[in-house]
């Protein structure tokens, strides 16, 4: 009985799933109703359409509704909810609840099936004549969203996962905790032991992952717009009208996703420790693989459009990559990529749904093209070899092979399931990918370039080989000097070929653009986002290609004659506190740790010297460690950038004990002398100085009124100072360790110089010589706070970044220009 | 309508989507002997003493035996002992490179590397630790002093 337990707010969640029912039921009619509205060969009968719209906008508003509870239920920390107590904690600030949303996967099908209704809403408005059919798809593909949402059992089998589902009915709380198993009795009050939620994955606490997830799911929600349309052209026998509206959706949705995509990196890039901006991981793969066949769409639909050739191409794209994106998220979130991918992926359960999904919209577009297959507009007639709709067509075939290539490899889980094989990924998978992939790269960059300078339906042939040679020519030119001087020269030769042929396309495009601005403007977007797209190429191959270890250590002990032999790279380095180190350019100082929670933070100072030895430029980076209970310890680089490249520091080791410097409380000392050597004592006179390891202890002077504190003085006691001056590493600390005298016994008062590693004992005074004596203790170097590091020197990444920028303004002038042709009716 | 074209131009059409396909159709199958040829194999420790190069190998970390890294020696020499889950062998193991976080608490471990001599040098480990799906643990704190207020 739930009221038997104390403390639930049942109400939110009871809503919640309300909503998550009403969704899933309002999808499903509207379906249906717009299925009718489409088939009914009485097409002045509104009476379905009006079902279908009602049903669509019950479906939006009741998925925002179910947003509304999670974030109530986060928000308001009711961890009676697995969701909240999962992925959320007490500490959260409230930007990251966001954040937590999407942690599960319950939360990103959420965002994505917002996304959907939100695009289903404006096809309503817009679609005109296109309504009916398009938005049979796209509440269809709301119904298989939703439906992943339900986490109801039917016939014995759980359907979907909810959000809203009480912890206590995630968890065997009475199974797995020991003092419910004991005393039962306390299992109706099981909430007051719960104080707090798992928290959040550190990793996902940074602000790329309030928008990035978003963008994303923007990205792939839009794609089903293009997908809807080809499948209403099949359907309705309108074999070309679908297109013109298919070209503006499909342009926003590679721009949405393309962003999403980049955006990804670059939180990889500042928060992941993997040492760049990609690494070919399934997750990334998944994502970039129906962006390029949409790509390669945009590309055909505009041949398409143009010249009426490539009809079944165009269209074969357009219902692919959609098919793409669905087998993506079922690569993702059906935890068969299993042992392939460091992420922990978790299969929910939700294996065979997620097949079903791909297969149901996979079938529909095999069986539309099968039905329609002899009434296609497959032109018979040859494109001419010189022709830009001849080669535009190769350059989309070439992005779907290396779109084919990124599946096959990614896939291999998905073989070894099928074929019950055990083939385990390449050894290699970021050499073999990068070599691949830029070798299709080379084929598709020297398209976009050439093929500026021809025309539809046919070229001056003569005129067309002198431009495109003088431009080959000047590219060569340039990106000779480019390889020469970034030394891509060193690395396979396919990327000085990425690079000839990024270079290409840019001055190409440039023309373009040039020609442009005197005029025809209609051409600027295709230019402005191939120059980016060719931006994003050169930055790719000279930071990935040329990134440095600038932390190479080859001062550590050989182990064995056999490890030595083979001289493997070393690529962190140690750092001392207070211990200046020399790597490469710079002379870098581990300064200190300090913790705010719950980061753990790691000054290093960076100095910059130049030929003389003096001082250039320096700067602090701040790499930080976060521990979190689930999760241990988590590092998250710290990147100094500058215009032509960053300096990126991160922390890959820090010992067990490090941790926050304990306040010196004085007691315990036998055991805290463990922590140090065996003492020296040194006898020295005011002036003298004592040297150790790391420098010197000079006696400035005796202190005869010293203070000990709560310590009162009394008649004949004595209480001495000595002021010493320990200076270690160009530092200078003071330091006053006491001796006392108090009735009649001798006392003495250690002070610890942290920084240093010392500890230091005034432990006799010798009058007869004028001299005292005073105690040495230094830390060991393995007691010495110490972190290890690497850096890695990315050159000119910015072109990677800008270039995306610049990309996505290409794709936006675009989306203008052909709205503007759009006469929908 | 098509077969008013003249001849000429129905054989050109042929030359060229055909030699565009036999290139599309040679590319696709490069790519899956490529495929072939660059994926590994999950193995042993007894496979790895039989092959030259690199493979995959999949085991359990074996808790008793001592995990070495010492910064202060050599901050890029990190070795354990690994037992094989298909054999259940044991084999030094040595990366180079720092110990990763939380590496006494895995689970599992996969390995890529080869065998050098009788020690597997891994020149990338990957583990699996008890993810926070897996844990399906609460972990209750003990809250005495709230459960006053209830």
């Amino acid at each position: 009985m739930d009221t038997a337990f104390k403390g639930e707010h049942l109400l939110p969640g009871q809503l919640g799933q309300f909503f998550v029912i009403l969704a899933f039921a309002s999808a499903l009619l509207s379906t249906i109703s717009y299925y009718f509205a489409t088939t009914n060969p009485d097409q002045s009968d509104r009476s379905w359409q009006r079902i279908a719209r009602f049903s669509f906008f019950t479906n939006t508003v009741s998925v925002i509704g179910i947003g509304c509870c999670l974030f109530y239920i986060i928000y308001t920390h009711l961890f009676e909810y697995h969701y909240a107590w999962e992925h959320s904690s007490k500490s959260l600030p409230v930007y990251y609840i966001i954040s937590s949303y999407w942690e599960g996967q319950e939360g990103s099908f959420w965002l994505w099936g917002f996304w959907q209704a939100v695009l289903g809403n404006i096809l309503i408005w817009k679609a005109k004549s296109w309504e009916k059919p398009v938005m049979t798809i796209v509440s269809l593909s709301q119904v298989l969203l939703s439906s992943m949402l339900i986490g109801v059992a039917i016939f014995g089998e759980r359907i979907g996962s909810s959000p809203f589902i009480l912890l206590r009915d995630a968890i065997d709380l009475k199974g797995t905790t020991p003092i419910f198993a004991s005393r039962p009795d306390l299992y109706h009050n099981y909430l007051s032991y719960i104080t707090d939620g798992n928290g959040l994955n550190p990793l996902l606490q940074n602000y790329w992952m309030v928008i990035h997830p978003p963008t994303l799911f923007l990205g792939f929600a839009s794609m089903v717009v293009p997908f809807a349309y080809a499948i209403a052209g099949l359907w309705q026998k309108r074999y070309k009208e679908w297109v013109q509206p298919a070209i503006s959706y499909s342009l926003f949705a590679v721009m949405v996703l393309g962003t999403g995509v980049i955006m990804g990196s670059f939180w990889a890039y500042e928060s992941l420790n993997f040492g760049g901006f990609w690494a070919w991981d399934p997750v990334e793969n998944a994502a970039l693989i129906p962006w390029l066949t949409l790509i390669g769409a945009v590309h055909v639909l505009i041949v398409y459009k143009n010249t009426g050739h490539s009809y079944f191409t165009a269209t074969f794209l357009v219902l692919i990559s959609f098919v793409l994106v669905l087998y993506a998220s079922f690569l993702t979130r059906s935890g068969i990529l299993g042992d392939t991918s460091v992420h922990a992926f978790t299969d929910l359960g939700m294996f065979w749904h997620l097949v079903v999904d791909v297969a149901i919209f996979l079938a529909i577009s095999i069986w539309l093209l099968v039905i329609r297959w002899k009434e296609l507009p497959i032109s018979k007639k040859e494109e001419e070899t010189y022709s830009r709709e001849f080669w535009m067509f190769v350059g989309s075939v070439f992005l779907a092979l290396s779109c084919l290539q990124l599946i096959i490899v990614t896939s291999i889980p998905v073989w070894n399931a099928i074929f019950k094989t055990n083939v385990a990924p390449p050894n290699n998978p970021v050499t073999l990918y990068n070599v691949f992939q830029a070798g299709f790269a080379v084929v598709v960059t020297l398209l976009a370039g050439f093929t500026q300078f021809l025309k539809y339906k046919k070229t001056d042939t003569t005129r067309f080989f002198i431009t495109s040679l003088v431009y080959f020519v000047f590219a060569g030119l340039i990106t000779a000097l480019v390889v020469y001087t970034s030394g891509i020269y060193h690395l396979h030769i396919v990327f000085t070929l990425v690079m000839l042929g990024a270079i290409y396309s840019v001055l190409a495009n440039a023309k373009v653009l040039a020609d442009a601005f005197k005029g025809k403007i209609k051409l600027a977007g295709s230019a402005v986002a191939h120059i980016g797209f060719g931006l994003i190429l050169v930055g790719a191959v000279i930071a990935a290609g040329t990134s440095k270890v600038v932390s190479q250590n080859n001062t550590g002990e050989q182990y064995s004659s056999e490890f030595a032999k083979h001289n493997d790279p070393k690529e962190n380095i140690m750092l001392y506190k207070n211990e200046p180190v020399k790597m490469g350019d710079y002379v870098i100082t581990y300064l200190g740790d300090s913790l705010s929670m719950p980061n753990h933070y790691f000054k290093v100072d960076y100095k910059l010297m130049d030929a003389n030895g003096g001082l250039k430029e320096e700067f602090v980076l701040k790499p930080n460690s976060q521990f979190n209970p689930k999760m241990g310890l988590v590092s998250s680089p710290d990147t100094k950038h500058y215009l032509f490249h960053d300096l990126y520091t991160h922390v890959t080791m820090v010992p067990a004990n490090s941790g926050i410097s304990q306040p010196d409380d004085g007691h315990s000392e036998t055991n805290d002398d463990q922590n140090y050597d065996p003492p020296i004592a040194h006898e020295i006179a005011v002036g003298d100085t004592i040297r150790f390891r790391e420098g010197y202890i000079l006696l400035a002077g005796l202190n005869k009124k010293a203070q000990v504190q709560n310590i009162p003085l009394t008649g004949n006691d004595v209480a001495v100072g000595a002021k010493l001056e320990v200076v270690s590493h160009g530092k200078t600390y003071d330091a006053e360790p006491v001796y006392m005298i108090k009735n009649g016994s001798a006392f003495d008062f250690a002070r610890k110089v942290e920084d240093a590693g010392l500890k230091l004992r005034f432990s006799k005074i010798i009058p007869e010589k004028g001299k005292v004596e005073i105690s040495v203790y230094q830390q060991p170097e393995s007691k010495k706070a110490y972190i290890v590091m690497k850096a890695i020197q990315f050159p000119y990444i910015n072109f990677f970044w800008s270039g995306t920028i610049i990309m996505v303004i290409g794709f936006l002038l675009s989306i203008f220009r052909r709205n503007k042709e759009l006469k929908t009716v | 309508m098509y077969f008013c074209a003249p001849v000429t131009e129905v054989k050109s059409l042929m030359k060229k989507s055909s030699i565009l396909g036999l290139i599309v159709i040679a590319i696709a199958i490069a790519l899956i002997i490529g495929l072939y040829g660059s994926a590994s194999t999950y193995g042993s420790f007894k496979d790895a003493k039989s092959t030259n190069g690199e493979l995959h190998v999949i085991g359990y970390l074996d808790k008793t035996k001592e995990l070495y890294y010492d910064a202060a020696k050599d901050a890029n020499y990190f070795s354990f002992f690994m037992k094989d889950k298909k054999n259940g062998e044991e084999c030094k193991v040595i990366f180079t490179g720092t110990k990763p976080q939380d590496f006494e608490r895995s689970e599992q471990i996969v390995l890529v590397g080869e065998m050098r001599g009788g020690e597997f040098h891994a020149s990338h480990i990957q583990m699996k630790c008890p993810s926070k799906y897996t844990q399906d643990k609460v972990e209750i704190t003990e809250a005495s002093a709230k459960k006053a207020d209830l």
